[in-house]
């Protein structure tokens, strides 16, 4: 989302380009892009009914291509190439929206054939595959298919649905590209990936909506509001449940226009004919991306400097001044402070979370150091055996220092290895545990049923052990094998629901520090419950140790 | 007569049992010379462990007035730790009742094992060819590698007696080397300790049994926490019947 963020408020900054251009002549600025953020009403095109439903969203108005440089914008799109499908979906859009011209250039039958095939596909696509693209292939001369697949180019170029989302642009009209949480067409599955309801017929969402803004003058009144009718060119998915619900990108110019922040013509106030000046197009906020080795922080101070320059080196007599860097209004900030309010919960969430692993700690390290007190407590006789032929105090405390120091990074590095594993993989955990596969059931199963079998077996001899710990083998088997199909009957579960958290997938990176931290720790805690007895041991008489029961 | 090697001094050791002290030894007094084996002969409570617990460094006397152990002359509760080490290492070699070998251990590393803590922690192969000649003089030259959980009493307590030789010590002490085993496992144990002993080894053997104390060159009674004159057992023809004390 770039590193550092120049915000002016409603009102918006103006010769926006001239700063962006100051800031990409400096070595430290990857590059810099203008937005323009407001709220919106998004009509949606659905339901099929007159009453629309609506939704309330953010808008950015974005230089996609500047954009794209910024932040990940092109990675966070959603549909590269269109399913089969989805193929057919547009195909018959375009047929129905191209009745005339077809009926003219085709022959009756073919016409009539088509419109067969058409009417039926209408109704079938909704549940099932059709194979619409091979039928009016078929039905059509090869001029007559490129000249229709023409009219969308979608149809013609699986790259389209692509560059269409990185443009902004669909067939020369502007577009939306909205969070994958917008539209409630899109259904997210149990294994993270997305399906759209009624066999893609939502898909995009497939007709305009209606994107409607309250632009606000210079006083801060509200002007009547602005609407404009936008197709829906692509979905994207930033990984952040918030913004994935609510926002949606527009090309800059469009979000201007309905915010009132394009270019305007200053007129005299007492004759609205005289033209005095010219008002520059505002950009709200611009975000910055530094180039690789360069902190935020240190971004924030080039920038603020350079936009010192900008407002010093702009002409005496502009008309519409930006605003100095004493204005309350302007703000300049790096992105994590930028979004503190967003990120503030989750902090204070893991904050929680710390305080809560560090009494798990202690609990844990008071365990280790009374394991190793045990350990070595056992081993006094063998202590005073030791002593009694002439080993010294230090040469004991010296083989459990060893001994616990082995054990300890061991542990500790095993207990990296397979925290890291598990953190890595812990999405894949998660919808395994979510949706068991029904392998794991059966597989839990014939282990119960071949411990039962090993059991009778082995239980001729009237032992206890193995009758006890095939009992115990066949619940936990069993039990596991039950839970599996338990949760797959009620049709999985969703432990991690992204609509509570704030990221529609786990965050999995390690957090290194503490680990290292964690894992000297169990060191540590290996050795002074090893050395503390160990010692005591030692320093008692050979005798009092070897009568040590 | 032969030199004096070993000496317990008017030794005093007193067992705090919560308020009650309980005096084992009150004064008690053994001189050992080089090459002779000295049974101290005792009933069962009678201190003859604790006696020669403090004859061989593994437990002090009473700090006050408590008395001293002289080896060659010297007192070795006067020197320093290290000095204690190497006496219990390889001034003397000491045999228990209940043989206390290291279970995780073969019968070779226990055997050898006052060589590697002598020699800093290395078995030298010098060290590992005397404990396995040690271990085949003694019949257990087929078990080196065995625990000895896997041995009887009896195999035990020669794996104890050549841990305890290892060092080539100037006195073996033997707290009822034969207490746990049957007269017969017992008896081999003895002809073990007397064929060292003809060789020259100065024994310290502690036992209740009179059979067992003739075999020494002299008998000394523990009762009374007082250890009564050595006797000579040639001269005075019999042993005195055992008190309890
Ligand atoms: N650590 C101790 N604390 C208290 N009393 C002890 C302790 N060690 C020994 N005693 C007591 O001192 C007395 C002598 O013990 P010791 O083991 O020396 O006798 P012993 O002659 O070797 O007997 P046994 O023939 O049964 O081995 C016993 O009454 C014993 O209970
Ligand atoms: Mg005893």
């Amino acid at each position: 989302m770039g590193d550092v963020i120049v915000t002016y408020g409603i009102s918006g900054l103006p010769h926006y380009d001239e700063l962006i251009a100051q800031l990409e002549e400096n070595s430290n600025v990857l590059a810099a892009t203008p937005i323009v953020d407001g709220w919106g009403l998004l009509r949606m095109p659905y339901p099929e009914s007159e009453a629309k439903q609506s939704e309330t969203v953010q808008v950015w108005g974005i230089e996609p291509i500047s954009f794209a440089k910024v932040t990940s914008y092109d990675s966070s799109l959603q549909w590269k190439t269109p399913t089969e499908n989805q193929r057919d979906w547009l195909l018959l859009d375009v047929i129905t929206e191209n009745q005339e011209l077809l009926r003219d250039e085709m022959q009756d039958d073919d016409w009539n054939e088509l419109v067969e095939v058409a009417n039926s596909a209408s109704s079938a696509l909704n549940y099932e595959d059709v194979g619409l693209w091979a039928a009016v292939q078929q039905i059509m001369s090869d001029e007559q298919w490129s000249r229709t697949l023409a009219l969308d180019e979608r149809l013609g170029n699986p790259d389209a649905i692509l560059e269409q989302g990185l443009t902004l642009m669909q067939n020369g009209r502007d577009g939306i590209v909205s969070g994958l949480h917008v539209s409630e067409g899109n259904e997210r599955q149990k294994d993270g990936t997305y399906e759209v309801v009624r066999h893609d017929y939502w898909w995009l969402p497939r007709f305009d909506g209606t994107l409607t803004m309250l632009p606000v003058d210079s006083e801060g009144g509200v002007i009547e509001p602005e609407s404009v009718i936008l197709p829906f060119v692509n979905e994207f998915q930033s990984g952040v449940f918030m913004i994935d619900e609510s926002r949606i990108f527009v090309p800059i110019h469009t979000a201007q226009k309905l915010l009132h922040l394009d270019e305007a013509q200053i007129v005299d106030e007492d004759d609205p004919t005289e033209i005095v000046g010219v008002d520059p197009a505002k950009a709200t906020s611009i975000l910055i991306r530094g180039v690789a080795g360069i902190s935020a922080n240190e971004l924030e101070i080039i920038v603020e400097n350079i936009y010192d320059q900008f407002i010093a080196g702009m002409p005496f007599d502009t008309t519409v001044m930006p605003p100095s860097r004493s204005n309350p209004g302007l703000t300049i900030h790096t992105w994590e402070e930028q979004q503190r309010s967003f990120t503030g919960p989750v902090e204070k969430e893991r904050e929680l979370m710390r305080t809560l692993f560090s009494i798990v700690y202690l609990v844990v390290a008071a365990l280790i150091l009374s394991i190793f007190w045990s350990i070595v407590y056992e081993k006094t006789r063998d202590i005073g055996i030791l002593r009694s032929i002439g080993a010294s105090r230090g040469s004991i405390v010296w083989i459990f220092l060893q001994y616990s120091l082995v054990i300890g990074v061991l542990g500790s590095a095993l207990g990296l290895l397979v925290g890291w594993l598990i953190t890595k993989n812990i999405n894949e955990i998660h919808d395994a545990m979510g949706n068991p596969p029904l392998g794991m059931a059966i597989a839990a199963f014939a282990i119960a049923g071949g411990i039962t079998i090993l059991t009778i077996a082995k239980s001729r001899g009237g032992q206890m052990l193995p009758i006890v710990l095939g009992i115990l083998g066949f619940a936990t088997f069993a039990g596991i094998g039950a839970l599996a199909l338990f949760i797959k009957s009620i049709g999985g579960l969703v432990i991690w629901d992204a609509s509570v958290y704030y990221f529609s997938i786990i965050p999995n990176n390690v957090d290194w520090p503490s680990s290292i931290v964690t894992a000297f720790g169990a060191i540590l805690f290996c050795l002074i419950g090893a050395v503390i007895p160990a010692a005591k041991a030692a320093d008692t008489d050979p005798v009092k140790a070897l009568r040590h029961e | 007569m032969s030199n004096l090697i070993l000496e317990g001094i008017r030794l005093k050791k007193t067992y705090q049992l919560g308020r009650a002290s309980v005096p084992v030894l009150r004064d008690a007094s053994l001189q050992v010379h080089e090459g002779k084996w000295v049974t101290i002969l005792g009933s069962s409570g009678s201190g003859k462990s604790t006696a020669l617990h403090l004859l061989g460094g593994l437990d002090r006397p009473d700090k006050i007035d408590g008395g001293s152990v002289l080896f060659k002359g010297e007192s070795i509760w006067e020197q320093t730790n290290r000095q204690i080490n190497q006496y219990r290492n390889s001034d003397i070699g000491f045999v228990f009742q209940f043989y206390h070998l290291l279970p995780e251990l073969t019968v070779l590393e226990n055997t050898v094992l006052p060589a590697m803590i002598g020699g800093f922690g290395n078995a030298t192969e010098k060290s590992r060819s005397r404990g396995t000649q040690l271990l085949e003089q003694f019949g257990l030259g087929h078990r080196l590698s065995h625990r000895p959980r896997e041995l009887s009493g009896g195999e035990r307590q020669r794996v104890a007696i050549a841990r305890a030789l290892i060092n080539e010590p100037s006195v073996l002490l033997a707290d009822e080397p034969t207490g746990n085993l049957d007269e017969a496992t017992g008896n081999e144990i003895l002809d073990v300790l007397s064929s060292l002993h003809v060789e020259g080894l100065t024994i310290v053997l502690v036992t209740h049994n009179l059979d067992i104390a003739r075999r020494g060159d002299s008998v000394v009674h523990l009762r009374h926490g007082q250890i009564d004159h050595p006797a000579n057992l040639a001269h005075s023809g019999g042993i005195a019947p055992i008190q309890a004390t």
